[in-house]
């Protein structure tokens, strides 16, 4: 089926978003780190359209500059994880024997690890910073990358192509990459949008839980945990970072559903 | 079929293992000394070190960790160091919170999925498809903690209809348990239904497809029997993997909801504990979850050819 | 199967019915005060394992011989009274009549001896032992016992702030406990002491509840610190643990909670103003601010430290960070604080061009700083932020790293940083409040400051009593340090308690603690 309507909505939002993104390259309408202890806890206005935060600083202009930021932690764990869950999966899929067993118990004992004392852990050791954020996160989801590639991979691997390749004497890095791998990429895509969703969502509890990004740089998420002591006196502040959570998340998943329906044979 | 499941606890036994041996190092890796925290700013730093000879912190990692699974296996999980009380008592009382929020919260999202889910799937792709999936989208959009403070402000501060802190336990009195309970249920309900029902829309969408199905409506049964006889029965297992996944997931994993409602829950009782290097709690919560998320996923391979009749439990 | 499912959501809806026709039971208060605490408290034994919120709820169970009062002096508690031997080495206390602890034993000398023994055993972890040993203000050589109603305590050496110790609050007050408070096997049971209130039941991570002791027999006077007069207006006390600052104002504004102590500063908004509910502050004599590593590579240069001091707007920095409670503090003797005088006073005020001129003369280039800070209180968080942004105005380069507060503390205990965040919760005696930042970094890591000549100083302002000359010692201090800049103060805190219009009787003062004797519930009494 074709959700015409939820693809249109997929792509404005997602298209709003990297507009917002890229203007912010080029213009703010403020310093986002600017400090101005005047004019603390404001509400919307024309000179600042979403107020400002407790240090006086620009909302808009932090929640565009939380945007990129965000992004760019979400695309950085989606594309390690990806990468790393797939050589894994893929590896795992293929050989199976002792390699599967051996790499499944370590990936179901992750599963089975909280992925907040994974950063906690990371933070403390490392410092909090984008990179540990990105690390701690991009580890805690693997495991269900390395799960998902596997299962296709183990199907994939029955059928004839793969028999035919393995018959002409290929090498099995060479069927890997060269057969299975395309193969089982549409699931991969799939995969991907949502665990962009997760990221997001991750790195926003994170940092309601104390260990996000450390400051002065927005993300959605931190801006989100700090405006928390103020949600009762300056609502505003915990609704436009929140909103711009939702709104991103609704538009990658629509598009993320799109590609499903385009990907899905079934569905053709 | 007990075979299996012997079989089945073994396999984990590894898996276990390496989770005790990672929570061990890893809770041991992190800057902090609990001596030194429970002793405060300005503490003599002879006290510290005694406190910490006491704790049994300053053998070798290694022979720490021998102690510990020694008597893990005897059934001691030890004492907090921060409280001095037995982390299994701690555990049993901080998973009854955890429990009742997420067997009912999980219980009623599913409910709901299944109603919402199948519906939609019959209706496929008009309107009510529509809303309930654009319903199911807004959800998943949502971050759960978001939802919990909303809900707060609006039911608890606005309107005063119910309490915003406190807590009874639900074992002394299930009813006032409940008044304190409602908000975080809630909470937890909207925000894992928005993938149930996803996954009960497409997996019954699969199943109206099937030639059986249209056998049964050739017969004229009624709609609503060949929905609830067949399409749900043939439908519902792969939504009951993923309940039983939830489930492994949200028993270790709620601190965000219990630290929004302030419920001492277990996912509270570790982040406290990590934050206070309490290393007892932390590894007797995650070998507790780790435990609960294998049986979780046994008991629903084992549930799974009630639903799947082309499955068998091997 | 139709059945079933239409049974479940049946089933659902009536459980989703039935919970909302129960309607919020009275809580069972008859008059019970329902007060917060931030974190469990540590232990039930006073000054052993402890941190403020421990000290404050045990402080309501247990009395020393001696006791804080309001201004900082040290008053009467247990002891009516004591004289002091002419070379200043035995204290001969004498016991008020009649008291008896909770369980009903009447209190006598031996209690005391046998409270202060344990205090001091070699296996104790009484926090205040090191300071009534060789190395710290005088060790207890003898405790005698001449007759039931009187104790002499005999040290090594004579010593001014021997009974200001006794009182502190970190001590534990010294309380002295019946001997029934500790198992036959040495292990602590719980507190038998004779305050005010007698221990009730603690749940851990729950609530701390204490219960009116009947046969309290209070002195003359009203609240005067830890001493004076102490009447339990109240049946019950429960001290509940609400972590969060938000959870903590919603349930007092809600009527869950009747005092909420330490109001979180950025929790003043939702609380100012609401119906039904009243403030009580006081100064804390605390202080927070930045300490400074004088051997770290790039801030080994007192002119950059001076720069950094100077970039910073520390009148505005303390308006917001403690949304407007705190009192900016440029000396490390808190504003609270009797010694506090015209030296002290003094604020050091931003000045930008000064502040670009020493960056440029100590050759700095812009290497980065890094400040260390975490959300315990969430106050220095925000404040780590301002001095980043107000900094780069002076073109230092900070970078902010921001840590749990277990991380936190176990590097500062290191010494393992360049600059960080600090607070140095409330200590009544100026020499204290210096000596958190005064000592051999050699021995001890977490002293910052280590000059000889401040060392030498500190140690004149123990071995005296008297006032002026005390004074003139610290403000000798005081100008040293504002010329060395080891440390950044920023401000003392204000302490905010919250109650709900019914309570009576609260007063908040400078020591950090809540006391929940003489207040009551408006018509209870």
């Amino acid at each position: 089926m074709k959700r015409p309507i939820h693809s249109l909505l997929g792509f404005g939002l997602v298209g709003a978003l990297l507009v917002v993104v890229l203007l912010g390259l080029v213009w703010l309408p403020y310093d986002p780190l600017a400090i101005d202890l005047d004019h603390t806890l404001a509400s919307p206005s024309l000179a600042h359209w979403l107020g400002t935060d407790e240090f006086g600083r620009d909302v808009a202009s932090r929640a565009m500059l939380g945007a990129r930021i965000s992004m760019l932690i979400a695309i950085q764990t989606v594309v390690i994880s990806i990468v790393l869950g797939t050589a894994l999966g893929l590896v795992v899929g293929f050989l199976r024997g002792w390699t599967e067993r051996v790499i499944m118990t370590f990936s179901d004992a992750l599963l089975a690890f909280p992925g907040i004392l994974l950063a906690l852990a990371l933070v403390a050791v490392m410092g909090s910073s984008r990179h540990s954020i990105v690390i701690a996160l991009a580890i805690a989801y693997l495991p269900a990358t390395v799960r998902v590639v596997r299962g296709s991979v183990i199907s994939i691997r029955e059928r004839e192509y793969v028999e035919a390749s393995r018959v002409a004497g290929d090498s099995a890095l060479y069927t890997m990459w060269r057969i299975v791998l395309p193969n089982a990429l549409p699931p991969i895509l799939v995969l991907a949008t949502s665990l962009f969703g997760w990221v997001i969502l991750s790195e926003s509890a994170l940092s309601f839980l104390g260990v996000g990004v450390p400051p002065p740089l927005p993300t959605w998420g931190n801006m989100l945990s700090s405006a928390r002591p103020y949600m009762y006196a300056a609502s505003w502040l915990s609704i436009a970072p929140g909103l711009c959570i939702v709104a991103t998340l609704l538009g990658i998943n629509m598009l993320g559903d799109a590609l499903r329906d385009r990907l899905d044979p079934r569905d053709n | 079929m007990i075979s299996y499941v012997i079989r089945r606890l073994l396999l984990a036994v590894p898996t276990l293992i390496i989770v005790a041996l990672m929570v061990f190092f890893l809770v041991r890796l992190i800057p902090g000394d609990p001596a030194q925290i429970m002793l405060g700013e300005g503490a003599d730093p002879s006290a510290v070190a005694a406190l910490h000879a006491e704790l049994g912190l300053d053998k070798p990692v290694y022979v720490q960790f021998a102690t510990w699974l020694r008597h893990v296996v005897s059934g001691d999980l030890g004492t907090s160091i921060t409280t001095g009380e037995p982390v299994s008592t701690l555990l049993i009382t901080r998973a009854e919170t955890t429990g009742v929020v997420v067997l009912i919260s999980v219980g009623l999202a599913t409910l709901i999925a299944i109603a919402a889910g199948t519906v939609a799937a019959w209706r496929r792709g008009g309107k009510l498809d529509l809303a309930v999936m654009s319903g199911a989208s807004l959800i998943l959009a949502v971050p759960s903690f978001w939802l919990g403070l909303l809900l707060l402000l609006v039911f608890g501060v606005w309107l005063h209809w119910l309490p915003v802190v406190g807590y009874i336990p639900f074992s002394e009195d299930p009813w006032s348990a409940m008044l304190f309970l409602i908000l975080p249920i809630a909470t937890l309900t909207i925000s894992e239904s928005g993938v149930l029902i996803r996954m009960m829309r497409s997996s019954a969408i699969d199943v109206l497809r099937l030639d059986y199905v249209t056998h049964a409506r050739a017969k004229g049964l009624a709609e609503r029997t060949v929905l609830s006889r067949h399409v749900f029965p043939n439908a519902f297992a792969p939504t009951l993997t993923l309940v039983g996944l939830t489930l492994g997931r949200l028993f270790g994993g709620i601190a965000v909801i219990e630290t929004v409602f302030t419920l001492p829950g277990l996912g509270r009782l570790m982040v406290t504990g990590v934050l206070s290097r309490d290393y007892p709690v932390v590894q007797g919560c995650l070998l507790f979850t780790a435990v609960i998320y294998v049986v979780v996923n046994l008991v629903v391979d084992l549930l799974y050819p009630l639903f799947d009749p082309r499955v068998t439990v091997e | 199967m139709r059945k079933t499912i239409a049974g479940l959501i049946l089933i659902a809806a009536g459980v989703g019915l039935g919970l909302a026709l129960v309607h919020p039971k009275a809580p069972p208060t008859g008059s019970m005060l329902r007060a917060r605490l931030n974190a469990d408290i540590a232990s039930s034994d006073p000054g052993m394992k402890r941190d403020a919120n421990t000290d404050a709820v045990l402080l309501h169970v247990v009395e020393g011989l001696v006791a804080l009062r309001e201004d900082g002096s040290v008053g009467p508690m247990l002891a009516s009274g004591w004289t002091v031997s002419p070379d200043g080495r035995t204290y001969r206390f004498a016991l008020r009549r009649g008291i008896r602890f909770h369980n009903g034993a009447p209190l006598s000398s031996a209690d005391v001896k046998w409270s202060l023994d344990r205090y001091l055993a070699p296996d104790s972890h009484w926090r205040c032992k090191s300071d009534l040993s060789a190395k710290g203000i005088a060790a207890v050589t003898v405790i005698n016992t001449p007759d039931p109603d009187t104790v002499d305590i005999v040290l090594d050496r004579p010593a001014p702030l021997f009974l200001a110790t006794l009182a502190r609050l970190d001590c534990g007050g010294t309380g002295i406990t019946h001997r029934a408070s500790v198992g036959p096997d040495g292990t602590w049971l719980y507190p038998i002491g004779t305050g005010p209130f007698r221990w009730g039941e603690w749940r851990h991570n729950q609530y701390v509840d204490l219960v009116k002791y009947d046969g309290y027999r209070p002195l003359p006077g009203g609240t005067d610190g830890n001493a004076g007069g102490k009447h339990a207006l109240v049946e019950r006390v429960r001290f509940s643990v609400i972590p969060d600052g938000s959870a903590a104002s919603a349930a007092l504004l809600r009527g869950s909670l009747d005092v909420l102590d330490a109001l979180a500063p950025n929790e003043l908004g939702t609380i100012a103003g609401a119906p039904g509910i009243m403030q009580d502050s006081a100064m804390s004599a605390d202080f927070y601010g930045i300490l400074l590593q004088t051997g770290a590579p790039v801030l080994r240069d007192v002119r950059l430290r001076r720069a950094l001091s100077l970039s910073l707007d520390v009148a505005a920095l303390t308006r917001v960070v403690t949304h407007g409670t705190g009192v900016p503090d440029s000396s490390p003797i808190p504003a609270a604080n009797a010694f506090y005088g015209a030296a002290e006073r003094v604020l050091v005020k931003r000045d930008l061009a000064t502040a670009r001129a020493l960056v440029k003369a100590s050759g700095y280039r812009g290497e980065p700083i890094e400040l260390m800070t975490s959300h315990s209180p969430p106050e220095m968080y925000d404040a780590a932020i301002l001095v980043q942004a107000m900094a780069r105005d002076a073109g230092i380069n900070i970078q902010i790293v921001s840590l749990d507060w277990a991380t936190q503390f176990a590097r500062y205990s290191s010494g393992d940083y360049q600059a960080t965040m600090f607070g140095f919760s409330a200590r009544m005696d100026a020499s204290q409040m210096f000596g958190v930042l005064i000592g051999d970094r050699a021995t001890d890591p977490r002293k910052v400051w280590n000059s000889p000549q401040a060392i030498d100083l500190l140690h004149q302002s123990v071995v005296t009593g008297d006032r002026a000359q005390r004074q003139q010692i610290f403000d000798q201090l005081d100008a040293h340090f504002r010329s060395e800049v080891p440390a950044i103060v920023l401000y003392n805190t204000r302490r905010v308690t919250a109650l709900r219009t019914p309570v009576t009787g609260y007063r908040s003062w400078s020591a950090q603690t809540q006391r929940l004797w003489n207040v009551g519930l408006g018509n209870s009494r």
